[in-house]
């Protein structure tokens, strides 16, 4: 394949040589554009993903700084719980052992969900701490169950939490300092999912939030410009009031008031250490991790166009805003287009040259991959987690179709968004992250726990779609 | 040479690193400052590269001897400029093309005004770009290397101005190319600031230099020692593997190119990738190097002709820092170095190895830093050792004297042996007689376009520029015989050439070329230039018995 040997191969046909050049030239100068413009947005991607890392100073700043042992601030915790009366009583009385002395938790049940609202009544007559707040409203969402609980909020700080969330004691004083040591209106602390031997994607999915909170976050609160977490997220009271609290027809309202605030100048700060993350799992399914996927991009879309983020002071703000609210899409597309521009390279006759741009996107995509082995071994070490080389397979194995499921996601979003379908899909927990013995990774006791998984995740079927 | 780094000096290094302490973000040191902000590291580094930049500089086109292998790269960068491909002949991977598709870049512009100026004479000068490139790295590395200013320029001056140095970095050669990216490469696994990009970073140089010039390969464990040694145990993992991916992708590349080309396994009609390998791994040995009488010991005695302080006493400083690796400070902090040259030199040991000339290119800088940071641990032995106790008053006189005399009896015993390799470099007309040759075979053939010629591949560029034709026309000699694709235009053999120049390269090889010999042997010289062995005769074919 040299650069002449096609058009000699080709010049018998009856379209003349010149046809023939033009169209090769056309097919080279686009496979090279695609390529290229590929390229660089897999390297955009990479560069931000592995900020943490960039340096021993920027990994030691992405850490909370140790408490002074004062405590000035009060904090209100919401924690929106529906249909959650499996793990909910677990979640609060955990959050009541926080080390913290001044904090009220807020539960907000709908009002046609007796089962969790018992359970929420029974925590509130055990703690005074523990208030109940009931949303009434016809559709539920999350944003709209937390401006509802919004006005009973007394504290300085509202901070929310998932109904299944694991919460570390010592936190509360962590954001505490963290607040009045940097002066901040935001403060994101880290979630991680760690039940990353339940299935393949549930793999990749916890080493995505790996490097979402351990990395990412930290370049866009540097920026300025930060799509927020949905819990272990604390913003001071007046500030949330001020901005109206949450949109409550958005998807993917914790991304959204991360827009509005950072677009108003706030200042967020993120913290990430390993043994203060809230420790979430995975969903249970593939299709209900395909339809939290969707909800989230189509949330993104919907954050997109809301255009909040144009109010951004400075061109490369608005950049990355454009960039990384449309990064589902982007990433759909590429993990379509990097196969196919492989195989354009090798079955059809390109110069070489050429062929050779073809191949960056795939480098690109392959330094990501042994980063993301590198950051499973960080992961393991980090939470004492015994990763095992079956793993590391899998990791690598499933990357292309895991890749396959997010572009399926995308494309889901996309329709739906087109239809006018904006109805909440939630995601079911059963609590695998909350078995003592999730850590330690004993075979047995994962796959009679991916058994229950599945049979209450065929149970809880009927519930993760409401109504819209 | 002793355990530790001048004490004085210390906090006047910016790019100082102790290992880290292994517990984390505690004790962890300071960001090092910027060198680039250090008014007396930029004077003291753009003043030596002036000197360097003169003395190699200064008569480039006449000294040393034009070499037939400075004529095959600048011919091959001259036909990818040309767009002819990788070469003029068939590219039959015998080494990397990224050598000098480089060359082909340097000497682009020059090209494109004065396309004459293409000639390996003239070139030479963007050699000095490189030089001067790998001069300033190499100061950067020391410092980076925790050695003090003085040191470091030390090191700097020593790469650039041992007679060794002068003569090997002039010629067009891919080796100094590839020490400049492995340099870079070194540079940049010690950056002061551990950061992931820059190893990165490292892992691409070091890559380049390898598809530059293969032999680079062997470099890469002290590189990894290097990058080992400057990275934060909390990022290393991360910093290393990234190094590693950039280096192996980048490497890969050239077996891709080969694949793309359907060039990489061995088959009929084409040449291939494993082919150039198993060549160059087959190369007949030159024998033991301290044999006396074989080959290797007569490029070891070259390269000692010209200097005896760079290898010998680069050697020895490298072998008694990897041996006190335990107890001195110096030794790890230049076991990158140390650990290169000690590789090198065990390579060059092999019982049957092959030695080319240019070896030592590679081992040039780091011998150089090896040199001065054993020199920086004389000088803190006489002058600091044992001070501590005392209070860190100032050294007494008696320890100033005994300094004073070591460096008046160094510089007693380099400065006239250098100052000689110098004044040899920019005074000697070495390449009068080619330059007369080439004239002649431009002035005095009647028609060069339907004249066939053998030349060697020093001169082969200048009959291009006089009208001959590339390729069928004037022909690198040994392609007469073994490119079957020039000898298909010879039917007849001998008796289809015109012309040899017989230069001493021609004269030595043509025992093995039957068609050069023949040529050689039925011909008479026209005209000779220069005298004794290193002359170069114009010999005219006598063609009236054959049938052309």
């Amino acid at each position: 394949m040299t650069d002449e040997a096609p058009v000699e191969r080709h010049s018998v046909t009856s379209r003349g040589m010149f046809g023939i050049w033009g169209d090769l030239m056309l097919t080279s100068v686009f496979i090279a554009v695609v390529s290229l413009a590929l390229f660089w947005m897999a390297a955009f991607t990479l560069w931000w993903q592995m900020h943490a890392w960039r340096t021993p100073e920027v990994l030691a700043s992405t850490r909370f700084s140790s408490p002074d042992g004062g405590e000035h601030l009060s904090f209100s915790l919401l924690i929106p719980a529906r249909h959650e009366q499996a793990v909910l009583d677990h979640t609060v009385q955990r959050l009541l052992e926080s080390g913290h002395t001044d904090f009220e938790i807020i539960v907000i049940v709908g009002h046609d969900d007796p089962e969790t609202t018992a359970v929420a009544e029974a925590a509130a007559a055990r703690d005074p701490r523990v208030r109940v707040v009931v949303d009434t409203h016809e559709k539920k969402n999350k944003p709209r169950a937390m401006n509802t609980a919004l006005p009973h909020c007394r504290g300085d700080v509202v901070g929310v939490f998932d109904a299944e969330d694991q919460v570390h004691p010592s936190l509360l004083a962590h954001v505490d300092h963290a607040f009045r040591s940097t002066g901040a209106d935001v403060v994101q602390g880290g979630v991680q999912l760690i039940n990353f031997h339940s299935s393949w994607y549930s793999l990749r999915n916890c080493l995505e939030y790996f490097f979402w909170f351990r990395s990412r976050l930290h370049l866009h609160a540097q920026k300025g410009f930060i799509p927020l977490g949905g819990n272990t997220v604390f913003v001071r009271t007046g500030v949330l009031r001020e901005a109206r609290g949450w949109d409550p027809d958005c998807l993917a309202e914790d991304c959204d008031l991360g827009v509005r605030l950072s677009s108003a100048g706030r200042k967020v700060v993120v913290a990430y250490d390993s043994d203060m993350v809230t420790r979430e799992e995975t969903p249970g399914s593939l299709m209900s991790l395909l339809r939290q996927r969707t909800r989230w991009n189509q949330g993104f879309l919907q954050v997109h166009r809301k255009k909040d983020w144009r109010r951004l002071p400075t061109f490369g703000q608005r950049m990355l805003a454009r960039y990384t609210l449309m990064t589902p899409f982007l990433q759909a597309f590429s993990g379509l287009i990097i196969p196919l521009n492989v195989a354009i390279a090798i079955f059809l006759d390109v110069p070489v040259g050429v062929a050779f741009i073809t191949f960056l996107p795939a480098v690109t995509a392959l330094v990501t991959f042994v980063f993301e082995v590198v950051g499973l071994h960080d992961f393991g070490k980090q939470y004492g987690l015994r990763v095992r080389f079956a793993h590391y397979l899998k990791l690598v194995v499933g990357g292309p179709f895991y890749q396959v499921l997010l572009a399926g996601a995308a494309i889901r979003a996309v329709w739906r968004e087109q239809r006018g379908r904006t109805d909440w899909e939630l995601t079911t927990h059963v609590g695998a992250h909350l078995d003592p013995t999730a850590t330690t990774a004993h075979d047995a006791a994962t796959v009679s726990r991916d058994a229950a998984t599945v049979s209450r995740d065929a149970s809880a079927a009927t519930r993760e779609d409401v109504p819209a | 040479m002793t355990s530790t780094l001048p004490a004085a000096t210390a906090p006047k290094v910016p790019a100082r690193r102790r290992p880290v302490p292994a517990g984390g973000p505690a004790g962890r040191t300071r960001p090092p400052g910027r060198l680039r902000s250090s008014r007396s590291d930029l004077i003291l580094c753009g003043v030596l590269l002036v000197v360097i930049l003169v003395v190699q500089g200064w008569n480039i086109g006449d000294y040393p001897t034009l070499s037939d292998d400075e004529g095959t790269y600048l011919a091959q960068a001259w036909a990818v400029q040309e767009g002819r491909g990788l070469a003029h002949y068939t590219y039959w991977y015998d080494h990397p093309p990224l050598g000098w598709i480089q060359l082909a870049v340097l000497t682009w512009i020059p090209a494109v005004i004065s396309p004459e100026s293409m000639t390996v004479g003239t070139m030479r000068g963007v050699m000095l770009l490189i030089s001067g490139v790998s001069a300033v790295l190499v100061h950067v590395l020391g410092r980076r290397l925790a050695l003090p200013r003085w040191a470091a320029g030390l090191g700097m001056l020593i790469f650039g101005l041992s007679p060794l140095s002068v003569v090997l970095q002039r010629e067009i050669f891919l080796d100094n190319l590839a020490v400049m990216w492995t340099l870079l490469a070194f540079t940049l696994a010690a950056s002061p600031s551990r950061h992931l990009w820059h190893h990165f970073g490292a892992g691409v140089a070091a890559a380049v230099g390898v598809l530059t010039k293969e032999t680079m390969l062997v470099v890469l464990p002290a590189l990894f020692v290097t990058a080992w040694r400057h990275s934060h145990r909390d990022t290393r993992k991360f910093a290393l593997t990234g190094a590693v991916t950039a280096c192996a992708l980048i490497g890969l590349s050239y077996p891709l190119f080969a694949l793309l080309k359907g060039e990489l396994f061995p088959g009929s009609g084409h040449v291939s990738l494993w082919d150039g390998v198993v060549y160059q791994m087959t190369r007949p040995g030159s024998g033991f190097v301290l044999d006396e009488g074989s080959g290797s010991w007569g490029v070891l005695q070259s390269w000692l002709y010209y200097d005896r302080v760079l290898p010998l006493g680069g050697l020895a400083g490298a072998l008694l820092l990897l041996a006190t690796w335990r107890w001195s400070v110096t030794a790890r902090a230049l076991a990158g170095p140390a650990l290169t040259v000690a590789i090198l030199a065990a390579l060059a040991l092999r019982p049957d190895g092959y030695l080319p000339a240019m070896y030592i290119i590679q081992a040039l800088p780091f011998l150089a830093l090896v040199l001065a940071g054993g020199t920086a641990g004389v000088a803190h032995a006489v002058l600091r050792r044992g001070r501590q106790a005392t209070g860190g008053r100032p050294p007494t006189w008696s320890r100033y004297a005994l300094a004073g005399a070591l460096a008046l009896a160094a510089c007693l015993h380099v400065v006239p042996r250098w100052y000689e390799g110098a004044r040899t470099a920019v005074t000697t007309e070495a390449n009068a007689p080619y330059r007369a040759a080439s004239a002649w075979m431009a002035t005095e053939v009647a028609d060069p376009a339907d004249t066939r010629v053998l030349v060697d591949d020093a001169m082969w560029l200048d009959l291009v520029h006089a009208g001959y034709r590339p390729g069928p026309g004037v022909i690198w000699f040994y392609k007469a015989d073994l490119d079957p694709a020039v000898t298909d235009t010879l039917p007849n053999g001998w008796r289809d050439i015109d012309y040899v120049v017989a230069s001493p390269t021609v004269r030595r090889d043509a025992k093995d070329l039957p068609n050069v010999a023949g040529a050689i042997a039925h011909s008479q010289p026209v005209a000779v230039f220069g005298t004794g062995e290193d002359r170069i005769e114009i010999r005219r074919v006598d063609t009236t018995g054959g049938s052309r």
